[in-house]
């Protein structure tokens, strides 16, 4: 093992910037691919998004056609920008918590070039017409044997630290952490077997298929976001999370109840009644870990929000975790057949799935990356003002793309619902709020662009050098433990 | 039979029997006491509880403003 331990007698500062500089090379690769694949699928959302309301727009050419460019966007939001983004905080979290150096640094940065590669192959094969046409599993199969063996890299790194670690004590987000590298590669492995492999066909591969992906958000984002928030809320603020209590019992109950969830996506569907029924008693159950999380955050928050204007980390995280706590009551609400009646096949499905991946997980990576890139380059970020313009481009994007959609769906479900309203008229009806989500785009585009120049900064080491080499900006609060 | 299906029960055992221990082993080492403590973990001498550990550039505000935020 290469996990060499930062010695004991070490001044805390010292470990911290050996910790870091060890993972300077594996994070900030993994950092830079996924900003370069949130930038790629942003142009392709905006190209799916204009496709809904001018389905003439670029329809040319057959690899610009809606059915394989709307794919490429979710499959370089998942694969590309958040699982390498995630992947990225992920080691650099595992590798602080536990006080070790990150291990299997050369082949975790081959990892990040493969998986690249693997994106980008699988990306192609979609838009010239070879994706599988299963959700969120749309890259051809054989692409799904280079992401698990890379899966195993993170995995084997992951579990090195831990059996290294200096600190007894498992900080939650650690218990996150392990549920995500543990639950993530078992489920696409599984996956891929299942539907690949041709054991799971007809109504079953659908059980699958949602099984998979409704856990991508819940067993691999999920587990990687809240680990980032009870880590950094806490140490940004300087104060511990208000009840610790809660935030295990929110942890082993998400372990418990979400994996169940999945079929909640096929209510109406012709799967035997207590398949779905299952599916929903899984989703109401979740408000138990949610209501824990969100009691957590909030009350360590209370009475420190004008904090929200000193860091940008905070404001990510803090958005990220109040939209965690939005859409995961609106999930468990939605899973319920006389909610569904009316939801589902609507916009409101997608603003609920953005809500999740976007207000929730890529807010929180964002305010990671803001926290953690300054710690391995020794660089502050070179502009407040691109830092304000990425956060109010994405916040006020996201908040009109998920009104918008929300709305828009819920007339369209009740319009749907009423056999007196012709089909075309319905479409018709939604077409405002398919241009307030195209609206909602630009307004994210900018915001990513604006961050994207700054990670090219930090990492092109532009930005003023900071005082210590372990230490961003660190500012002394006299009472901030309350 | 189809080898897949050895894989998928294989997995399946693996990950229940995983997740089993690590809970028989949290509450056997300990974990589930002492919360405080445990929430206190990620605090050190140099990066204590009352300390903000994150500023936008030049620790300035949102606002363009400087200065001690005591």
């Amino acid at each position: 093992m290469n996990a060499a331990t930062s010695s004991d007698a070490a001044p805390a500062a010292a470990w911290r910037a050996e910790v870091d500089a060890s993972c300077a090379y594996p994070v900030v690769a993994f950092f830079v691919s996924a900003v370069f694949w949130l930038l790629f699928g942003t142009v392709l959302a905006l190209l799916a998004s204009i496709k809904m309301h001018t389905p003439g727009f670029l329809s040319g050419a057959e690899w610009l056609t809606f059915g394989r460019v709307r794919p490429v966007h979710l499959n370089t939001m998942i694969y590309g920008w958040g699982s390498m983004a995630g992947v990225g905080t992920l080691l650099w979290l595992q590798a602080r918590l536990s006080r070790v150096r990150l291990p299997l640094q050369l082949p975790l940065v081959v990892g990040c070039a493969l998986w690249d590669l693997g994106v980008a192959g699988g990306s192609i094969a979609i838009l010239t017409g070879h994706g599988t046409s299963v959700e969120w599993l749309e890259f051809p199969y054989g692409w799904s044997f280079l992401f698990a063996g890379i899966f195993v890299v993170v995995m084997a790194a992951s579990l090195m630290m831990f059996s290294a670690r200096r600190v007894g004590h498992v900080y939650v987000s650690q218990w996150y952490l392990f549920g995500a590298v543990l639950w993530f590669p078992f489920l696409y492995v599984m996956a891929n077997a299942l539907i690949h492999g041709a054991l799971a066909r007809g109504v079953v591969q659908a059980a699958t298929n949602w099984w998979f992906a409704h856990n991508v958000l819940g067993l691999w984002f999920t587990p990687i976001g809240l680990a980032t928030v009870y880590y950094l809320l806490p140490k940004v603020l300087g104060r511990p999370i208000h009840s610790y209590y809660l935030s295990l019992l929110g942890f082993w109950t998400l372990a418990l109840f979400y994996n169940w969830a999945g079929t909640h996506h096929l209510v109406g569907g012709p799967l035997p009644a207590w398949l779905i029924t299952v599916g929903i008693v899984g989703s109401v159950m979740m408000f138990i870990p949610v209501t824990t999380v969100a009691v957590n955050h909030h009350m360590t928050m209370k009475g420190h929000f004008a904090l929200l204007k000193v860091s940008p980390t905070l404001r990510f995280i803090v958005l990220g975790a109040m939209s965690y706590t939005v859409v995961s009551f609106q999930g468990s609400l939605q899973s319920l057949r006389t909610v569904n009646e009316v939801t589902h096949f609507t916009h409101y499905t997608i603003a609920h799935a953005h809500l999740g991946v976007y207000g929730f997980f890529t807010m929180v990576m964002f305010g990671a990356i803001y926290y953690i890139a300054p710690r391995l380059t020794g660089r502050e970020w070179s502009s407040p003002r691109l830092i304000k313009i990425h956060f109010w481009g994405t916040a006020l994007g996201m908040a009109v793309y998920w009104i918008g959609l929300t709305w828009g769906g819920i007339l369209q479900g009740l319009a749907m619902d009423n056999p007196d309203v012709a089909f075309l008229d319905v479409v018709r009806h939604t077409m405002p709020y398919l241009w307030s989500r195209t609206f909602a785009g630009v307004l994210m585009a900018v915001g990513h662009v604006a961050f994207a120049i700054l990670v090219w900064r930090m990492f092109t080491l532009k930005g003023r050098r900071l005082p210590e080499p372990a230490s961003a900006p660190v500012v002394a609060m006299a009472g901030g433990a309350q | 039979m189809n080898p897949i299906y050895a894989v998928v029960w294989g997995v399946v055992a693996l990950f229940g029997v995983t997740a089993v221990y690590g809970l028989v082993w949290a509450i056997r080492s300990g974990q589930m006491r002492d919360f405080g403590r445990g929430a206190l973990s990620i605090f050190d001498d140099e990066e204590p509880v009352g300390m903000v550990t994150d500023a936008f550039p030049g620790g300035q505000t949102a606002d363009g403003e400087t200065g001690d935020r005591s």
